[in-house]
């Protein structure tokens, strides 16, 4: 049971949730592909420790199942698949990009601010201990759709995907203390199952382009 | 008379020891005949949990993890039926590209795993009595089909196949988002418990849960399956992926997979409207609908190429499909309820006839392809048919369900009446004008949209055929799956056989929550 005050608690939290979303503006404002990767396997971490805190604070057991299930798939299988194709794809800079990087982080500051304007009217309704996370993991998802739309490199598009997967992670988290056992389950079995995908696709990609610069695909416009 | 459970694992094990089985079998002919095999097994237990249905209502199954009513198991039918005549038709179609040698043999070994898998994956989110096990099963769909788009791999076909992953695996992450949201609200009055997802604990208790929330989740969710629908905006990556597919993916993609999305959103729709006032989901789906409609409807004029054409055809049925939900009501959601079969049945005519067209004239542009009749008669017929019954001409059904919709589009009221334009004008408008100047809208378009489709498919049928090209044709078991469309969609234009309609009948009030 829990021995921490639940205000302490959900300082740690909200900690932790605060670190994910920071990690997500570093992935934003770096163009190595390996350091992204590995920002995409730190922020797995803190989501892992924030599964942890809110599966000790709460006594509910199968969100621990869910932080290491986190850590084995999303800290440590998917980035090293990452790794590999970066390695292979001998890709090591995002180059060009759509937007640069100072006007993406301020792209960024504007999503945070409309996430936390968008869960106004029902973040009462959650649980205190988690309260503000809500908010985050909607930032989250936003900044994960921002970084898809803004780079151009399939890695870094994938890297976007998995950072959306991680805000709704979170936001299923704080908003319901995890979603029942069988959802998560099936969750994390497509995320690794798309992460696999990816691996292969790309490498087709790269066969038959001879680059994952996806602006090339550029023949099957109206 | 057997039992639920038995039929309902039935159904979920056929496909999963079929993909299974495909591994391992080398020999075509049997693989063929293994995934026929399948869907016979699948369709004849689909017919059994129609009767169960027909005399229970509802059911759950397998310890409340599949739940059986009249709207799942009406998706289910379209989901086995269609599967059933795509496997024929698949029979032929492979055979052929086999002959012509454009297909290598062994390539089919990965073809009918994923294939079964895909089949699997929409079954599961149709049967699935929990909204995340509905979620993962339609995020699974993606997945499965990806290999299945560019199954040719060519360097088109590669690009097509990671729009598709992309947009739709992001659609569907928002979908999830709004899952989440649901659950938010659920546990809310249902407590924290595995089963605050399942249909069966929140269809009771959706008028308790909190507005706000389920509003939020309800956009997330629409914008998420609707993706899969292939909803304008959200619709980029449909035209490319159809075009790019086999004749016989697409055929499942257009006529199933999208019957399987709707089937996602109208279930979330069914618990929104009892929290919220029913105008809500009704005016988005509205909204959404239109724009569908309305952009579909301008790019099938511009289209040059045939499987495109077809592919734009999808999302202006959807849109007009969300338009019947969205007006709601016995008649409306009645007529998109008809109109997604019938979308089914029209559309897989249309895609298998494309397949077969394309396997002779080796090119997809309009204007390359000519004297149809002459060079392929009976697909010529089956494209005819096709085509008429996708423009919503009579005798066929999806002319009935058009006009169900229009009408019920008629009889809407409006809850806001007046516009305000700056601060000194207002224009007031009467509901008979809005509801006809929406109708008028829709009518003209359709017009517009019938001499488009007219005008491609009249070129293509007749004139005379290019040189060299091989002309007649020869009856193959293929040609089962276009002769069995054109039978239902010719039949129900004239007569809706009673147990059909006494499924839609109590399908449209599981949807309007009666």
């Amino acid at each position: 049971m829990p021995t921490l005050p639940i205000n302490i608690g959900s300082y740690l939290v909200n900690l932790c949730s605060a670190l994910l979303l920071l990690t997500c503006f570093a992935i934003v404002a770096q163009r190595r592909l390996m350091a992204c990767v590995d920002l995409f396997a730190l922020q797995s971490v803190f989501l892992a420790v924030t599964a942890t805190l809110v599966a000790y604070l709460t006594g509910i057991h199968h969100i621990y199942l869910a932080a290491v299930l986190t850590i084995a798939i999303k800290a440590i299988i998917l980035p090293r698949i990452l790794k590999k194709i970066v390695r292979q794809l001998n890709v090591q800079r995002e180059v060009s990009m759509y937007v640069n990087i100072p006007t993406g982080l301020l792209t960024c500051g504007g999503l945070v601010i409309l996430a936390f304007f968008i869960t106004q009217p029902i973040v009462h309704l959650g649980f205190l201990l988690t309260q503000d996370s809500l908010a985050i993991a909607l930032a989250i998802v936003l900044i994960g759709f921002f970084i898809m739309v803004s780079r151009l490199k399939a890695v870094t598009q994938v890297i976007g995907f998995l950072v959306i997967e991680n805000g709704l992670f979170l936001a299923a988290t704080a908003a319901a203390y995890g979603m029942p056992l069988i959802v998560e389950l099936g969750i994390f079995f497509d995320v690794l199952v798309a992460g696999l995908i990816v691996g292969i696709y790309t490498h087709q990609i790269q066969e038959a382009f001879g680059s994952v610069d996806t602006s090339r695909m550029k023949a099957l416009k109206e | 008379m057997p039992d639920q459970n038995h039929v309902s694992l039935m159904i979920l094990a056929a496909p999963v020891v079929a993909a299974t089985l495909s591994l391992f079998i080398k020999n075509i002919r049997m693989l063929h005949g293994l995934n026929v095999m399948t869907m016979v097994i699948l369709v004849v237990a689909d017919l059994v949990l129609w009767a169960t249905v027909v005399r229970e209502e509802s059911f759950t199954a397998l310890g409340n993890v599949v739940f059986i009513d009249s709207l799942s198991i009406f998706i289910l039918s379209i989901v086995v039926g269609l599967g059933f005549s795509c496997s024929v038709y698949l029979w032929s179609y492979f055979d052929d590209e086999a002959i012509q040698q454009l297909v290598q043999p062994r390539r089919l070994w990965t073809f009918f795993p994923l294939y079964h898998i895909f089949l699997f994956a929409m079954i599961v989110a149709t049967l699935a009595n929990s909204l995340g096990v509905q979620w993962v099963a339609v995020e699974a769909t993606t997945l499965a089909t990806v290999f299945l788009i560019t199954f040719f791999k060519s360097r088109e076909s590669l690009e097509a196949g990671w729009k598709y992953l992309i947009l739709c695996s992001v659609g569907i992450a928002l979908a999830l988002f709004g899952t989440v949201l649901t659950y938010y609200s659920s546990i809310r009055v249902l407590g924290e418990e595995n089963a605050a997802l399942n249909l069966t604990s929140l269809l009771p208790v959706a008028a308790q849960m909190d507005g706000h929330v389920l509003k939020l989740a309800f956009i997330f969710i629409l914008v998420g399956y609707g993706t899969k629908i292939g909803l304008v905006p959200m619709h980029t990556w449909l035209p490319e992926a159809y075009s790019e597919a086999p004749a016989p993916v697409t055929a499942m993609l257009a006529g199933v997979l999208e019957t399987v999305a709707v089937y996602a959103v109208l279930r979330s729709k069914s618990i929104v409207d009892q929290a919220v006032f029913p105008g809500f989901t009704g005016n988005l789906l509205i909204c959404i609908g239109l724009i569908s409609f309305g952009t579909a409807t301008l790019f099938i004029l511009l289209q040059r190429d045939y499987k495109r054409l077809f592919a734009y055809s999808s999302i202006e049925h959807m849109g007009l499909a969300m338009l019947g939900f969205g007006i709601g009501g016995p008649l409306g959601t009645f007529g998109g309820l008809w109109h997604l079969l019938n979308h089914a049945l029209a559309k897989s005519l249309g895609f298998f006839a494309v397949g077969n067209i394309f396997r002779r004239y080796r090119t997809r542009q309009i204007h390359e392809v000519q004297g149809m009749v002459k060079v392929q008669p009976i697909t010529a017929i089956a494209f005819l048919v096709g085509g008429l019954a996708l423009v919503g001409m009579p005798p066929f059904s999806l002319f009935n369900s058009e006009l169900l919709m229009i009408t019920s589009l008629a009889q809407m009221t409006f809850q806001f009446d007046s516009f305000h334009l700056g601060r000194f004008l207002t224009i007031t408008v009467s509901h008979e004008i809005r509801s006809l100047g929406i109708i008028m809208v829709i009518v003209l378009l359709s017009v517009a949209l019938f001499g488009g489709f007219i005008y491609r498919l009249t070129g293509m049928l007749w004139g005379t055929p290019p040189a060299g090209i091989r002309q007649g044709e020869s009856w193959h078991i293929g040609q089962l799956s276009l002769a069995l469309s054109v039978f239902a969609l010719v039949w129900m234009g004239f007569y809706l056989p009673t147990q059909v309609e006494i499924l839609l009948q109590r399908a449209t009030d599981v949807v309007i929550g009666r």
